[in-house]
């Protein structure tokens, strides 16, 4: 038997249709040369200044503004040198049915062009030199191709994990997740090769850290309370957002997402309902618009009007941490943004700039995971107490 | 007359002009050992080039410095050229006596009415007790003129010491001259050293050998065989005369009516115009110059220097370097990548007739210097002392002229050769090193500058653009091989080889480089990658 009959079905499909967009928009590439014309491959502009923010469907989109780079251009002909070299690798992954991740990919094409010009000075030049250059040379291959890493088979190291009574197929194999004992399933590189058996849950409860998950997982909340329970482990992943995606728009499953009540929180969960700025060319499938922010909100630790807070004053004084400068610019900066500026976020906002003050999530726990399980989780879902 | 001066007067009289110019020595140049010793070698290869090129000869000199075994501070000079010759009747005066020249004569010429040898000989002579010694042939004479002299300071008359005539059959023609001075060659070394080479770059027609006295040769062979164009000799110009020189002129010009004397003694001046003249200063055309008051002389030498009607001054006295020996000489001397230099029209001072030349040397060997490197020239003599307060500097300082604006940016590895031709420079003070900052001369070294560095500009503007041009070709061939491979792998049907050239002929086409200059520019490049 060869090895290719151990591969999942879906993996050949995926590298199948990747080659075959790849040689479709490289041969527009070479149809410019020859016609003697300067090879030029059009780029959305990846900047801030051209990722626009969609207030109907509330997502992080990719602005018009388009980039054009040509090889016969001197201050761009070194990032179509690149380009063009990376797709030469990733074009050879998927033939040779490898799975590099992007670290891979960086090395596989690192080398050294020596050059000696005329007079006789030698010259060295890398292709590039840190994995920063030839991450973002991947992001450019992704918009001009249309296909995502995942769609190319390109892994990254994923970090997301998830529980819950739930089955899935991945690789041919049924999944159970409500039988994966102390530990949890890692959500794998490539979510959209995942197919949904069956599922018994009344809602998802995305935790940004590793550690609270865990408890949360050991003391069987996601049984009591019909979750789907998942981590990020910090900044979420592309997987684990397409996943989150994936349960909320598929399954229907409402999604709550539960951070630590500063700045650094709240990006994580804006990064998971309407996108991130340096990957937004890909929020269409990957935000998850109908996220909730579950919490820690300022409103839970100091009270706002009629609401009382979910820590006494003893409490505040022992779990509240001073904010740093950093936190501060942040909180500005976030201000500023768009999607920030609603009103509950922009009480948020201001109470954190009023007090300078933030908490972590373990904060909660350490008052009691009793109290987390049982009383905050169920009693904030149950009384609408979030932000969209 | 003031008193104070009478009794200068006095002294005046009582010396003679040998007496005289001893007692002024360092006006002459020749205050102390070193600088002695570099002001006789100067004189004397100044003489010599005034032998030759003058009179249509390329130069031959050769300068031998040696120290005398006797004491350690005394030099012989020596000087040989293939010039003229003096005709030997002469050369008791033209060594012996003071104020004894054939260049008392209105134009151009390097010596100083051949008052510098002489003061050699006679700073020589007192220093070290020792004659001069002199070898020479005019052109066509069968023998060699030998004599050894002395000058009789008190009378101001040569001492013949020694004389010879040996045969001439090789017709040699020229003059050699020795003298001994007291002298310091570890001070004076690096002067003298930049003086012939700043001769030699004004000198491009010329062989030159130096030898010094630890018996270093350095030779400078000719680069060009084009003289410069000899200066003619002219009558004065009306606006450039005083009173002692219209007295000179009346009693060598016979003529017994002003207006006579004005149209035989002047330049440029007709009956018409000297008619003119003398009804608007309201003189008599009639009137014997002879019988001219000294208040009458005044009052004529200041009326024909404020006529404003008289024709220009004639340039034919002069005689510039032109732009072909600057260029030469700067090429030869600073091994430059680019010269350019420039020969502006004649043009006046105070009825002196002036030419101001300017040469720009640029990159190659020339060293960065945050500011041009000045090789100044007076009438073909290099200048190098004082150089911060002549009119030149202030010209070319980086503080008043815009070298940005000629793509210059300092450090930059720049010289600027300025040469003023004219029968009277303006020296600033007695020590003739520094030129005055005369309006008319600073406007003409301005515009010439301005000329010069146009074409610098235009230079550096096809340079920068050929280095950008090269610059984009080599970029974009070194990544050529990532870009083919890249196409041929992911398309498949096409091999990189192909795609290589269609790219290079793409590149041609964008850049609109025929082959030959795309060859050109890519010559000599290789690259290879290693992965």
């Amino acid at each position: 038997m060869s090895i290719e009959e151990y591969i999942d079905k879906a993996d050949i499909e995926a590298r199948k249709r990747a080659l075959r967009v790849f040689r479709e928009r490289f041969r527009e590439i070479l149809e410019q040369i020859k016609r003697g014309e300067n090879p030029t491959i059009m780029l959305p502009k990846r900047t801030l200044a051209n990722t626009i923010y969609d207030e109907k469907r509330k997502l992080l989109l990719l602005g018009p503004e388009k980039l054009s780079r040509s090889f016969f251009d001197l201050h761009e002909s070194k990032k179509f040198m690149q380009t063009l070299l990376m797709a030469r690798i990733i074009y050879e992954a998927l033939e040779r049915n490898e799975y590099p991740t992007i670290r891979d990919l960086y090395y596989r094409g690192k080398h050294t062009i020596v050059y000696r010009e005329p007079g006789g000075r030698k010259h060295e030049e890398n292709t590039w030199d840190e994995q920063r250059e030839s991450d973002s040379v991947i992001r450019d291959i992704e918009v001009f191709t249309g296909l995502l890493r995942e769609e190319m088979l390109i892994l990254s190291k994923e970090k997301g994990k998830v529980v819950g009574n739930m089955r899935i197929r991945s690789g041919g194999d049924v999944i159970d997740l409500s039988k994966m004992g102390h530990g949890a399933y890692a959500i794998e590189p490539t979510p959209d090769l995942i197919e949904f058996v069956d599922v018994d849950a009344e809602y998802v409860l995305v935790v940004e850290k590793d550690a609270v998950f865990q408890q949360l997982h050991r003391i069987g909340f996601w049984r009591k309370h019909k979750a789907i329970l998942i981590t990020s482990a910090g900044q979420p992943d592309r997987a684990t957002r397409r996943f989150v995606r994936r349960l909320n728009e598929e399954l229907g499953l409402p999604v709550y997402i539960l951070t630590d009540a500063d700045p650094y929180g709240w990006y994580i969960y804006s990064v998971f309902k309407i996108g991130s700025i340096t990957l937004s060319y890909e929020s269409e499938r990957l935000a998850t618009p109908n996220a909730r922010f579950i919490g820690v909100s300022m409103t839970d630790i100091f009270g706002y009007k009629r609401k009382k807070p979910y820590l006494t004053e003893q409490e505040r004084r022992n779990y509240i941490i001073k904010a740093k400068d950093a936190d501060i610019k942040r909180a500005y900066e976030l201000r500023n943004y768009k999607w920030f500026q609603t009103k509950k976020w922009k009480i948020e906002i201001d109470i954190f700039l009023e007090r300078k003050a933030k908490l972590e999530i373990e904060a909660l726990t350490s008052k009691g995971l009793r109290f987390l399980a049982d009383k905050y989780l169920p009693e904030k879902i149950e009384t609408g107490d979030w932000i969209e | 007359m003031s008193k104070v001066q009478e009794p200068l007067r006095e002294k005046y009289r009582s010396m003679t002009p040998s007496q005289f110019f001893y007692e002024h020595r360092e006006l002459a140049g020749f205050g102390s050992p070193s600088r002695a010793l570099y002001q006789t070698i100067r004189e004397l290869v100044e003489n010599a080039l005034d032998a030759t090129d003058v009179y249509g000869i390329m130069p031959r000199i050769v300068i031998v410095v040696e120290k005398l075994e006797e004491r350690q501070d005394f030099y012989r000079i020596t000087v040989e050229d293939n010039g003229i010759g003096i005709n030997p009747k002469y050369v008791p005066q033209a060594f012996g006596q003071v104020l004894f020249s054939s260049k008392y004569k209105l134009r151009q010429a390097r010596g100083r009415f051949g008052l510098g040898a002489k003061m050699a000989i006679l700073y020589g002579q007192i220093k070290t007790g020792k004659p001069v010694e002199v070898y020479t042939s005019p052109i066509g004479f069968t023998k060699i003129y030998y004599y050894k002299l002395k000058i009789d300071i008190e009378r101001n008359k040569p001492i013949i010491l020694s004389y010879a005539e040996h045969d001439n059959k090789t017709l040699w023609h020229g003059t050699r001259i020795s003298v001994v001075i007291e002298g310091d060659w570890s001070r004076a070394r690096s002067r003298v050293y930049e003086y012939i080479k700043r001769t030699a770059i004004a000198t491009p027609y010329a062989d030159i050998v130096f030898i010094d006295p630890e018996g270093n040769m350095i030779t400078y062979w000719h680069s060009i065989e084009k003289l410069p164009r000899p200066p003619k000799e002219v009558k004065p110009h009306p606006h450039g005369v005083d009173i002692e020189q219209l007295k000179r002129l009346i009693r060598d010009v016979k003529a017994k009516t002003l207006i006579e004397f004005l149209v035989s003694a002047f330049q440029g001046v007709g009956k018409r115009s000297a008619e003119a003249f003398l009804k608007w200063a309201g003189l008599d055309p009639g009137l014997d110059p002879h019988r001219l008051n000294d208040s009458l002389l005044g009052e004529l030498a200041r009326k024909l220097r404020e006529y404003p009607k008289f024709r220009p001054p004639s340039a034919e006295s002069l005689s510039p370097f032109g732009p072909e020996i600057i260029e030469a000489g700067l090429r030869a001397i600073l091994h430059p990548e680019f010269v350019v230099a420039v020969s502006r029209r004649p043009k006046a001072y105070e009825g002196h007739p002036f030419i101001i030349e300017v040469g720009i040397a640029y990159g190659g060997e020339i060293p960065l210097s945050n500011e041009p490197i000045l090789l100044r020239y007076a009438n073909k003599i290099p200048l190098l002392y004082d150089e911060k307060s002549d009119v030149a500097w202030k010209v070319i300082d980086p503080r008043s002229f815009n070298w940005k604006d000629y793509m210059v940016v300092f450090p930059a590895p720049v010289a600027v050769l300025t040469h003023i031709a004219s029968t009277k420079v303006p020296y600033k003070g007695v020590g003739k090193e520094s030129v005055a900052d005369v309006p008319e001369i600073e406007h003409e070294l301005r515009n010439a500058l301005r000329e010069a560095a146009r074409k610098l500009r235009l230079y550096l503007l096809q340079k920068k653009r050929e280095e950008e041009a090269k610059r984009r070709v080599i970029t974009f061939v070194k990544y050529t091989p990532e870009v083919a491979k890249g196409l041929a792998t992911i398309l498949g049907d096409i091999d990189e080889k192909t795609v290589q050239e269609m790219l290079l002929s793409a590149m041609k086409r964008r850049l609109r480089l025929d082959d030959e200059e795309f060859a050109k520019l890519v010559q000599g490049l290789e690259i290879s990658i290693e992965e």
